[in-house]
């Protein structure tokens, strides 16, 4: 009996390693790609929110309000060395899982755009977030993710009040507007931290542009970590 | 072992055995997939791979496989494959993969699969395994895509996300909801069930009227 069940185990485990020997082939085969289409998606989404934008450049100085949800990555977009807004990759807990998005804010302090990233929902229903021919506005041909464009950060961000939900997933909806307001506070505490204003009439914020120096990063997170207990209710 | 046996084999899975209509097996995918027609085409097409693949390694190391541990080692073989098909997916058909979701890795689970290589590959030869691989792949796809289409035009108005109803259609958002999966899935059985029986029936006709002839 113990002599069949260490040679049980070790056919199991024969078995098991040569699984695992010829996943690993496929893996190290698809990583690249896999790794690329994320990149190209990112960077895709980023010029389709600031079309006008050159400059992607990465910031870290800017954290999450809600500890469920975190930020990938983050940047401050720049036409040359102007200014046009805030770009931040952040991933939340929604109804299948995690879901992340990628929010534009712009110095008019309004969300220029949303765009998924990755969501894991019910196909027909929340996946919907991510479908372009889903509208919750049918006569303006407004999706759920479109209805944001424009809207102020200020703005309470409550679904079935001011945000409209996708028809029979209204936890998934209230997820990913969770997601985005978490964003926007973020860029609001980011933006009065670095000065970042829209340009006055025929001015040009060249200071508000420029990234604060060292000394500065560092007080400027701890103030943003502060915020959500303000903000957060 | 002759082609006509093969084939019998293989049409066993698309009618008269088939793995969601008849066995009543892997119900669940088959029923949260199905919204669009999209999904319901990826979704056959992966489980038929995976299907296909599993039946073949199983069937070909069927003799070297202990009874006492045989189903750890299709749960590894089936797992491996469906991970292959979930890289390759996520790589190569990102769109696709995204609207699938979690139910591409639910693959390893489907019952279909488990019972096809416990009952089928793990005592065949290989042509009849590849036979009745591909006529379950097949019988499963098809209803897949059958159960997409009407669930998509019904309620979406769509098919594959192309606008076919007019516009002035309100979509019956019941049939996209699952309570309608279900509700086309039990038409598409009864239809099949009726299908099955004409079948018999003419079969045995023939039979006779080829035995009345004789004699």
């Amino acid at each position: 009996m113990k002599k069949d069940m260490t040679k049980l185990g070790i056919t199991l485990m024969l078995y098991a390693s040569i699984a695992c020997a010829s996943l690993a082939v496929v893996y190290a085969f698809t990583k690249e790609s896999i790794d690329n289409q994320s990149e190209i998606q990112l960077q895709a989404s980023l010029k389709e929110l600031f079309p006008e934008a050159t400059v992607f450049e990465p910031i870290q100085d800017i954290s999450s309000p809600d500890p469920n949800i975190k930020f990938e990555s983050a940047f401050e977009v720049k036409s040359d060395s102007a200014a046009l807004g805030l770009a931040v990759q952040a991933t939340g807990p929604s109804y299948g899982g995690n879901a992340t998005l990628l929010v534009g804010v712009d110095l008019h302090r309004s969300i220029a755009g949303v765009r998924v990233m990755a969501l894991n929902d019910t196909p027909g229903l929340g996946m919907n977030a991510s479908n372009p021919t889903y509208y919750v506005d049918k006569t303006n041909k407004v999706t759920f993710l479109g209805q944001f464009e424009g809207k102020f950060l200020t703005d309470p961000f409550e679904v079935k009040k001011d945000v409209v939900a996708i028809t029979a997933a209204t936890i998934s909806s209230a997820s990913l507007t969770n997601i985005i307001k978490a964003v926007g506070d973020a860029a609001i505490a980011y933006m009065d931290q670095k000065a970042m204003a829209a340009p006055a009439e025929g001015g040009t914020p060249a200071e508000g542009a420029v990234p604060a120096e060292g000394g500065t990063s560092a007080e400027a997170s701890a103030n943003i970590g502060a915020q959500p207990q303000a903000g957060g209710k | 072992m002759s082609m006509k046996k093969l084939y019998s084999i293989f049409r066993q899975g698309i009618i008269f055995e088939n793995p969601l209509l008849m066995l009543m097996i892997g119900l669940c995918s088959a029923i949260a997939v199905t919204s669009n027609v999209s999904n319901g085409i990826g979704m056959g097409l992966a489980m038929t791979f995976v299907l296909l693949f599993s039946e073949i390694i199983i069937s070909l190391f069927r003799k070297l496989i202990p009874s006492m541990i045989r189903i750890p080692i299709f749960i590894i073989v089936i797992a491996a494959f469906t991970t292959m098909v979930d890289l390759v997916m996520k790589a190569y058909f990102p769109d696709l993969s995204k609207s699938m979701g979690v139910f591409i890795p639910l693959i390893v689970v489907n019952c279909i699969i488990m019972g096809r290589v416990e009952a089928f590959a793990s005592k065949q030869n290989l042509p009849s395994v590849i036979a009745d691989a591909l006529g379950m792949g097949l019988g499963y796809t098809w209803v897949l895509i059958g159960i997409s289409a009407v669930r998509e035009l019904l309620g979406n108005g769509t098919l594959a996300g192309i606008q076919i109803m007019p516009a002035s259609y309100q979509p019956i958002l019941f049939f996209i909801l699952p309570p309608g999966g279900f509700f086309v899935f039990s038409l598409f059985t009864s239809f099949n069930i009726w299908l099955k029986k004409r079948m018999e029936v003419s079969a045995r006709n023939k039979e006779l009227a080829a035995k009345k002839e004789a004699a």
